[in-house]
């Protein structure tokens, strides 16, 4: 007899996606940069080496400049659409900013992308009494509950004096004023110029700098990873999926020597491995923009220009669960985990994977 | 005489693969809430009380779910729980409605849940800054 439909539901998991790309980091037409930069908001850091006890100071340094963060309390919206701040900070430089605090799938969430675009994603009453055109959010479902607001604010046509700029600014500001707390993060190019310390009254903004956590973990099994082999050979090299699990155990403190038959867990690192002594594993936590994970992902690269004992290592980035946006523009959104990240295995000789991960409501990566 | 190095490999050639929907696992990190006192489980107590509460709901067949506590801290009673994908439906619901440990009230709070072990170790929602 065929199972009925609500039942076969009940074995089915929620949609998601696993992306694994390899390439080599040399490459004229590599688009490993390009991932990072595009994937504008992030929350964690981590990178693992093998075999390594200490750090170079090249990467001590490096950790060292992931720039501080402001966090704004309060903020009225209409504040990051005025032509000041506009002038100041967005055409100045690459600004970040997200809501903090604030849950995608219940409350409304608003982010600047360093390209300027100001995304809202807000549900249905706040949609319809700001009165901005927008578009039904993607994985509403029939009865549409949420919407997306994209303002742009580097378009010529959205000057002080245009139609555009009063309606939403008015809409912004008198119509239905939103408040929000926000995470901000600026960098330019140039040393001039004001700061966003100077630009906010005191008692709103506070700086922040990322908490960072080093540790050394001893007698590790180590999946054992042939750059060319995405797939993993049998008895000769893992694959990118079991690399992925193996390094989700280590990063969470799971047991890795369990047997087949023990009681409470059966996972084991994946065959073939290798015992290292020990390996180095740094995380970095705090509002991360993508120039200092690509610094951070050169660095890392650079590791391997001296001779190592490491065959390869990695560098995992964990993006906010409740950030309009994943990559680029696609919209992100939180279905039962929210979860977009991304995982970079650098080989010594410089080739490398890329795994992108992301849930139910998410485009596929890029 | 040292032996001659193989050549190395040539630079890996872009390759891109795409998972839909393939994860073997679903992960889910829960906390188990008792009331204050008391004695607390034991990691295999812990394990034994999702397998009981599988069977309460789901009969014997729910009981042979096979599910891993790949974590377990006795000081928060919070674990990590790994289940086969087409399982979670089962596991989820199981916790959810068990509200009894040794004769006194309990409740499973599940914290986080992905298809992607790794998801786990990082999550914005829980994000303090000071």
């Amino acid at each position: 007899m065929r199972m009925s439909v609500p039942l076969r539901r009940l074995r089915q998991a929620p949609r998601h996606l696993l992306v694994c790309e390899k390439s080599h980091a040399r490459h004229a037409r590599s688009r490993h940069a390009a991932h990072v930069r595009d994937h504008a908001y992030n929350c964690r850091v981590s990178f693992l080496i093998p075999e390594c006890g200490t750090l170079p100071e090249v990467l001590k340094s490096t950790i060292a400049d992931v720039g501080e963060y402001y966090l704004l309390r309060n903020l009225s919206l209409h504040e990051l659409v005025t032509h000041e701040f506009i002038d100041t900070f967005v055409k100045k430089g690459s600004c970040h900013a997200l809501t903090y605090n604030t849950k995608i799938d219940q409350d409304n969430t608003a982010a600047l992308l360093p390209t300027g675009k100001l995304i809202l994603s807000v549900d249905k009453d706040t949609y319809e009494e700001l009165g901005l055109q927008g578009r039904p959010s993607q994985y509403s479902g029939k009865k549409v509950m949420r919407y997306i607001i994209t303002i742009d604010l580097m378009d010529p046509s959205f000057h002080p004096d245009s139609k555009k700029h009063k309606r939403v600014l008015w809409a912004l500001k008198e119509k239905k004023p939103l408040e929000f707390d926000f995470l901000l993060a600026w960098c330019n190019t140039g040393a001039e110029g004001s700061t966003l310390m100077s630009y906010f009254p005191k008692n709103q903004i506070q700086t922040l700098k990322p908490k960072i956590t080093f540790s050394t973990l001893r007698d590790l099994q180590c999946p054992v990873l042939q750059s060319n082999e995405l797939q993993g050979k049998p008895e000769e090299s893992c694959s990118t999926e079991e690399l992925f699990e193996w390094l989700g155990a280590v990063l969470n403190q799971v047991s890795l020597d369990n047997k087949s038959f023990s009681f409470l867990s059966t996972y084991c690192c994946p065959q073939p491995n290798t015992i290292v002594e020990q390996a180095f594993l740094c995380t970095i936590t705090g509002f991360i923009i993508p120039e200092a994970i690509i610094q951070l992902l050169e660095k890392l690269c650079c590791y391997f220009d001296e001779p190592k004992l490491a065959h390869w290592l990695t560098l995992t980035v964990h993006g906010f669960a409740d950030s309009p946006v994943s990559w680029r523009e696609s919209e992100h959104g939180f279905h039962k985990g929210g979860e977009n990240l991304y995982n970079f295995v650098v080989f010594r000789n410089l080739d490398y994977w890329l795994q992108m991960a992301v849930g139910t409501n998410d485009d596929c990566p890029p | 005489m040292a032996r001659a190095d193989p050549p190395p490999p040539p630079p890996a050639a872009f390759e891109r693969r795409v998972l839909r929907s393939a994860a073997e696992h679903h992960y889910l990190r829960v906390r188990l809430e008792l009331p204050d006192g008391g004695a607390r489980p034991s990691a295999a107590q812990f394990k034994q009380l999702v397998v009981t509460a599988l069977r309460e709901l789901h009969g014997e067949v729910g009981a042979a779910l096979p599910v891993d506590v790949l974590t377990y801290e006795e000081k928060t009673l919070s674990a990590i729980l790994r289940v086969t994908s087409s399982g979670l439906v089962k596991l989820w619901s199981a916790l959810t409605l068990l509200g009894f440990y040794q004769n006194r009230r309990c409740a499973f709070r599940v914290l986080q849940t992905s298809p992607f072990l790794l998801a786990l170790s990082g999550n914005s929602r829980e994000l303090v800054l000071d």
